[in-house]
């Protein structure tokens, strides 16, 4: 399997992360090296698979569906660089202005 | 160390003395990894992109560490999101050995087992996502525990790969080990991946090993192992007949894929779980051009993670995109559940316990493996497969290959770490850790 330069802009993207024009080489020489690396679970015969495993509790209970206290220690006003009226303050953005 | 502060651990001292009835640990100052968070100290997991972050509540096990009288106030240096086995992935700088500072100490949790190696304090928590406390305890020369997972709320512990991330224990001793584990471990509400069973204990120490049978995976010995380490577990394997146990060969055929598997399921939920470090909600914010959300999101993203992050956050939505979803990630869950098959089948075969070396070799050089990520995941070719099948492990040190410390790991089944501490305290009586041994 090979990563080539479009793919790894591709993924960069899907992920969110912007990549410098000078480490994209770079980014495709390591990908390339890693997912070769993982490729050797193609050794493993289709047919000795077993079904995914996940530690822990066979099954995860679930809480009751009723409101509780949130156990901060202060306050969301301290939290955020800007808080109004109840809300977060975010950067103005004309894209989300036009929805 | 990244946080603290003589008035801090003052505050500390003060509350203890204040406490009703001395606990379990009291007086025992522990420091944190920097992505174990408390209210009064930043919380950074070595990254950029949350310079300045304020935890608004605490770890429950930290709560419960306090509750039993332990001073907490150090916050120590990491691999920049738990992602490394060097500790040279930091945005702070890198951690150097105690006894070499051109080594490294291992990673992710450098920070801790260096504090706890150079006697600063006599214990200290990590986070295991695949072997982060044991590989860097084995590099420094001191114990390093880490439990069932369940067995300890990761509640306060930042997600890296949720199925299995472990907050684990560094310390001196088998016993404050124990210690640490038994106060911080137990059922939690807020963690709904604990398991509600009976608290731990801290066990009471054997003084032989009669009766106990040890299995040696023959995949954890192979011909080239480090003369060294094959030394140092040799005389351990020695001890444990001395002490009346017996040894013989098991084996785990499908560990040869741990690490594969590992660089598969670990990037991939660390993707899902560091999506959320988008500028809005945390740290710094980079605002890209006006008018486009997503440029925030990627400017961001870009300058706050450092390279071996972005590079796991690629890996890990690669694996998966649609197309390559089946071929890696589901292949990797499937191959994850024959791994701890194999630890089913050598313990129901008739052995109470496993012994192999911690790590391949002693701590190697400050950026002999960073041009190389793959070289750099072998580090780990021991202990990730524990953390894959969720079961206890301790590394204790055996001796030292030219001055440097080896590590032997001993590993029990799901929940039994009375079982595994027992022996680990009385081999830790019996195998000199500063002893040298020749090749």
């Amino acid at each position: 399997m090979s990563i080539g330069r479009d793919e790894v802009l591709h993924v960069a993207r899907l992920a969110e992360l912007a990549v410098r024009e000078n480490e994209v080489d770079r980014l495709v020489q390591q990908l390339n090296r890693i997912v070769d690396y993982v490729a050797q679970l193609d050794e493993v015969p289709a047919d000795h698979q077993a079904a995914p495993f996940l530690p822990g509790p066979a099954r995860v209970p679930l809480r009751a569906d009723t409101p509780g206290p949130v156990p901060l220690a202060r306050p969301p006003a301290a939290m955020a660089p800007e808080f109004a009226d109840g809300f977060f303050l975010v950067p103005r953005h004309g894209a989300m202005e036009e929805l | 160390m990244l946080h603290w502060s003589q008035e801090a651990l003052d505050t500390e001292g003060d509350r203890v003395d204040r406490m009703p009835a001395p606990g379990p640990l009291a007086g025992m100052a522990i420091a944190l990894k920097d992505n174990i968070v408390t209210v009064e100290e930043p919380t950074t997991c070595g990254s950029r992109i949350l310079s300045g972050y304020l935890s608004p509540y605490t770890a429950t096990a930290v709560a419960r560490l306090r509750a039993a009288g332990a001073l907490v106030a150090i916050k120590t240096n990491m691999d920049e999101f738990a992602m490394g086995s060097s500790t040279e992935n930091s945005a702070f700088g890198r951690v150097r050995h105690p006894l070499d500072p051109e080594r490294v100490p291992g990673g992710s949790s450098g920070g801790s087992a260096a504090l706890v190696a150079a006697g600063v304090v006599p214990a200290a928590l990590g986070s295991e996502t695949g072997g982060s406390v044991r590989q860097p305890a084995s590099f420094c020369g001191i114990v390093g525990l880490k439990p069932s997972y369940g067995r300890v709320s990761r509640y306060g512990l930042v997600a890296f790969g949720s199925s299995l991330d472990c907050i684990s224990v560094f310390s001196r001793t088998v016993d404050d080990a124990g210690r640490v584990l038994a106060a911080m471990s137990g059922v939690d509400p807020l963690d709904a991946t604990t398991l509600d069973r009976p608290p731990m204990t801290a066990p009471a120490p054997r003084t032989d090993l009669s009766g106990l049978r040890v299995g040696l995976p023959r995949e954890y010995f192979p011909p080239d192992l480090h003369a060294g380490v094959a030394s140092a577990l040799r005389r351990t394997r020695e001890a444990i007949e001395q002490l009346g146990g017996t040894v013989r060969e098991v084996s785990l055929p499908h560990s040869r894929f741990a690490v594969p598997t590992y660089y598969i399921v670990a990037p991939a939920e660390a993707a899902a779980n560091l999506a959320r470090y988008d500028g809005v909600r945390y740290g710094p914010r980079k605002v890209g051009p006006a008018g486009d959300i997503r440029a925030l999101y990627q400017a961001t993203r870009g300058e706050g993670f450092g390279a071996e992050v972005r590079r796991r956050i690629l890996v890990g939505t690669y694996v998966l995109s649609a197309g390559y979803y089946d071929a890696y990630y589901r292949k990797a869950q499937r191959v994850r559940a024959l791994i701890a098959d194999d630890f089913r089948q050598a313990f129901a075969s008739g052995v109470d316990l496993l012994l192999t070396p911690t790590t391949p070799t002693p701590a190697f050089r400050a950026g002999e493996k960073t041009e190389d990520p793959v070289a750099m995941y072998l580090a780990d070719i021991f202990v990730c497969a524990v953390n894959l099948a969720g079961l206890p492990a301790v590394t204790l040190p055996v001796g030292r290959s030219e001055g440097l410390p080896i590590g032997g790991q001993l590993i029990a089944p799901f929940f039994e770490e009375e079982r595994l501490l027992a022996a680990a305290a009385a081999l830790e009586r019996a195998v000199p850790a500063d002893g040298e041994v020749r090749g």
